[in-house]
């Protein structure tokens, strides 16, 4: 048997070399300045002072990180009644609305993003469907509502999905105990429904957050160039601006601050668990 | 749980379905549009499909996203099933922290990974291009598909190999005969998903690639800027093909399954997967071979290309690629800067299409090597306005491409041309049109526009003089609820949609010819002179072949189908007169000649200083503008 152990020799290195020094790497050029070559550099903080001192870098991060709690609720209060749904449908159409949703997963984010352009657009169908509801004819494309749209449309499938994945795994008999026992529906869904369907609903929660954070391409694509998430200020600094090493130290905080907000909810998941038990 | 009707969960599953499919439909629908609008359907046609096809581009970019897909979802699927089969029977400690490793692409915000990756291949000086993009692909797949395996090899019987080598059988054959085919589900659903995670991403490929190799979704982000419908027929077939893939996979092993209920569910799996594979494969090479028939002298040559998005005509390169046999492969920038940073960092063109003071910047930083005279043969035919210009005074470096002025383009039925003549650049602060003015998302022609409504020059290296051009655009965007926007500005503004945008002169000819009402006025005070110019970088793989489209780029055929198509005007004289002249495209259109000679005009010049502070005080802008909306 120890044989087979050695075949994961391998892979211990490649992602030792694709997946842990490149996190290296990221922290290495975060801490030096331009010019420095690999044998000699100094250390520095200052790309990380310069990001916490200035606040229009503060803002843009305040602003991301709200659009991705307002993404991360929307797709919560729209997934869960969904998955809801269709958890309690028959196993065939179960099977088929969970394909419904899959599919336009499988079609390339970047391509479902762009083809709300053409829809948004002024003079686009929802504008004239909105002007005949007479709501007017408001501006939508690249607008914040825009942006909270396509994070949403991009994200809510996961949302959807992981927490109709625990909800199927459910043990149905816990509800006909529930029930026996004289709880009636509501009692039922809070007391046993909600707590056990709360470990998909926190990896639903980071399925969502994550990339809503991090998103540059979403923003750029809906919401005009005037438009800053965190993201399009990594993005910025990489591909326009050059200033690879201050980018970087971006880098470093940005996945620093999903760190410990993950850790965070986990910690609330395991104290709840804790309770419950 | 009987409680028959949830008339909520339906109305919102309803709902969400149609949210999902509304923009996906509308995308195929709008694939077959005559017109070039993404929101008015003007009749069908399948002008689109043949545009994609002649662009060859765009099946090249799907072809790279199925075969990265397909080779990254088949390497990361054997090399994770035989890893997590390894480190199950590994130590505890290594198991665990090799569970922690795996998390980093799935717990990290994806652009961190794609940096990490980028920084990698650079540091280490591996050519970004195909190779890197496959290579991050299958980096961030296997550990999806160690996930999705893990989980069956835990379930496994752990006697179970140990009995079949009690048996006689090698550990090779116990992990091949008993092993595999017990994990076989998690296997395909691990290949799956790593299949879709490939196909769908873009941060990752986005920064590790280079050399011109794009897949579909970089293509889309390159030129979502214009309304260019090729994009919807291409994502179209994108859609067909996952359709007809994902069909497969889920109808197929039902009815197989309904052929041969004897058989065990594991060959289930493998029939639709493979008749998937052989049918994307099929695809794959189709296009493949599709797009590369014919065989000329300079076959095999490659020319590669950074110019700017939307900025050659439709048949110069299909039509250049037919006279060499050469394959051109390009590349599309958004700005300057942009495509500054790349050749900085050492990335191979053989010709880059920069502005005039990007030009003198490379030249004075030594990345641009001499063009070779002789070779040349387009010289006479440049128009003399465009020739030995202040940044190469002896086109030593570069042949002029296109060239023009920035100004401003107005609603003829809004916007009364005597006031505009009266207040010039600052009509952008006349409250009258609050809510009603773009302005271009350039750092220089922003700046141009402030200095010069304040009547100075727009190369000032003057700190003051900065400061109130940089209150002047904080004004604007403050009190006028300015939109601060790129490429989008030339529909909108052929659609009418504001009063007021300040353009490149070029852009505002397309605008023109769209739309009678709008016209393009030039402040007394003053604009930018700008032209683009072919040059070729030290790094150029190929010279002779660079220079025999310099030739080609300035000579009438091509310039005249660069220069109708984009709406910008020409270097080459003759096809600016023809296109101006009567019958022309540009006939009447104004703006399509720039003004010359005038000598508040100016053309910008390279300062490091100045450039820095620009760039800052640019970005503050655009933060104001914001929040301030």
């Amino acid at each position: 048997m120890k044989k087979f152990s050695q075949m994961a020799i391998p892979y211990i290195i490649w992602s030792m070399l694709m997946l842990v020094l490149p996190m290296a790497l990221i922290a290495l050029y975060s801490i030096t300045q331009p010019g420095n070559s690999i044998i000699s550099f100094s250390v520095t903080l200052d790309h990380y002072i310069k990001f916490f001192t200035d606040p229009d870098f503060l803002i843009i991060l305040w602003r991301s990180l709200m659009i991705a709690l307002k993404t991360t609720m929307i797709c919560l209060a729209l997934g869960y009644p969904i998955a809801y749904y269709i958890s309690h449908c028959e196993e065939r159409t179960q099977n088929n609305l969970v394909f419904c949703v899959t599919i336009p997963m499988w079609i390339n984010m970047l391509v479902r993003t762009y083809a709300w352009i053409g829809l948004l657009s002024e003079g686009g169908l929802i504008q004239r469907f909105l002007g005949i509801l007479g709501l007017g004819n408001s501006e939508l494309l690249y607008t914040e509502g825009a942006v909270l749209l396509g994070m949403v449309y991009n994200f809510l499938p996961f949302m959807i999905l992981q927490i109709n994945t625990t909800l199927c795994k459910m043990d149905g008999s816990l509800l006909e105990a529930a029930a026996d026992l004289g709880a009636n529906p509501i009692q039922t869904f809070r007391r046993v429904t909600l707590p056990l369907s709360l470990p998909g609903v926190i990896n639903g929660i980071t399925l969502v957050f994550l990339p809503a954070v991090s998103s540059f391409f979403i923003p750029k694509l809906l919401g005009g160039g005037k438009y800053f998430l965190i993201g399009n200020v990594i993005e910025n600094q990489f591909i326009t601006v050059g200033e690879w090493n201050f980018g970087s130290a971006i880098s470093m905080i940005i996945a620093a601050i999903m760190m410990l907000l993950m850790m965070c909810v986990h910690k609330v998941e395991k104290h709840n668990r804790g309770e419950k038990e | 749980m009987k409680k028959g009707k949830r008339p909520v969960g339906k109305i919102l599953m309803v709902l969400s379905i149609a949210f999902f499919y509304l923009p996906i439909l509308y995308m195929i629908v709008f694939s077959f549009n005559d017109g070039k609008s993404l929101t008015a359907f003007t009749g069908f046609s399948l002008r689109w499909y043949g545009h994609m096809l002649e662009t060859g581009g765009m099946l090249e970019a799907l072809y790279t996203t199925f075969s990265v897909a397909l080779i990254a979802a088949f390497i990361a699927t054997v090399v994770g099933t035989f890893s997590a089969i390894g480190l199950s029977k590994s130590r505890k400690l290594i198991r665990d922290l090799m569970k922690q490793v795996d998390n980093l692409p799935m717990m990290n915000p994806e652009i961190v990974t794609a940096i990490g990756l980028m920084l990698l291949f650079i540091t280490f000086r591996v050519e970004k291009g195909y190779i890197t993009m496959l290579l991050a692909h299958i980096a961030f797949c296997i550990p999806y598909v160690i996930l999705s395996v893990m989980p069956k090899i835990r379930s496994l019987d752990r006697d179970l190999a140990d009995a079949a080598m009690d048996l006689g059988a090698t550990p090779w054959q116990a992990l091949i005969k008993v092993i595999i085919p017990q994990i076989m589900p998690g296997i395909v659903s691990g290949a799956l998903i790593a299949f879709t995670m490939s196909v769908d991403d873009f941060i990752i490929s986005y920064f590790v690639t280079g050399g011109g190799v794009k897949n579909l979704s970089i293509m889309v982000y390159t030129m979502s800027r214009r309304i260019n419908p090729s994009i919807n027929a291409a994502s179209t077939l994108m859609i067909v093909i996952i359709t007809v893939i994902l069909v497969l996979i889920n109808v197929a092993p039902a009815i197989a399954m309904k052929k041969r209920k004897k058989e065990n569910g594991i060959r289930g799996y493998f029939v639709p997967a493979a008749v998937a594979c052989a049918c994307v494969a099929g695809l794959v090479i189709s296009i493949r071979f599709g797009s590369v028939s014919e065989r000329r002298p300079f076959e095999g040559e490659v020319l590669h290309i950074y110019n700017w998005g939307e900025y050659t005509g439709e048949n110069i390169i299909a039509d250049f690629e037919e006279y060499t046999g050469a394959k051109v492969v390009m590349e599309n920038f958004e700005s300057n800067e942009q495509m500054y940073i790349k050749v900085a960092n050492g990335e191979a063109y053989d010709i880059l299409v920069p502005s005039d003071y990007m030009i003198q910047r490379l030249i004075e930083e030594g990345y641009l090597q001499k063009l070779d005279h002789s070779m040349l043969d387009c010289m006479d035919k440049l128009a003399d306005a465009v020739k030995g210009l202040p940044y190469d005074t002896q086109n030593e470096y570069s042949i002029p491409y296109f060239w023009g002025t920035v100004g401003i383009v107005y609603d003829k039925n809004k916007v009364d041309i005597e006031t505009l003549e009266q207040e010039g650049y600052n009509i952008f602060l006349n409250q009258k049109y609050r809510g009603d003015i773009y302005l271009y998302d350039s750092e220089r022609d922003c700046f141009m526009m402030a200095l010069k409504a304040l009547g100075y020059s727009m190369n000032t290296e003057n700190q003051e003089e900065l400061n109130r051009a940089y209150e002047w655009l904080l004004q604007c965007v403050q009190t006028m609820r300015a939109e601060i926007v790129t490429d989008e500005i030339i529909d909108n503004m052929a659609q009418g949609r504001r009063a007021l945008g300040l353009m490149y002169s070029g852009d505002a000819a397309y605008v023109m010819t769209e739309n009678e009402n709008m016209g393009f006025y030039l402040p007394e005070s003053g604009t930018n002179l700008w032209s683009d110019a072919m040059v070729i970088p030290k790094n150029a793989k190929n010279p002779e072949l660079a220079h025999l489209f310099i030739n080609f780029a300035c000579d009438f055929d091509g310039a005249y189908d660069n220069s109708s198509y984009v709406g910008y005007t020409s270097a080459n004289q003759e096809v600016m007169d023809v296109l101006s002249g009567t019958g022309g495209d540009f006939e009447g259109i104004e703006a399509y000649i720039p003004r010359s000679g005038y000598e508040l005009d100016e053309v910008f010049v390279y300062n490091e200083k100045t450039r820095k502070d620009i760039s800052t005080m640019w970005s503050r802008v655009k933060i104001a503008a914001s929040n301030a909306n």
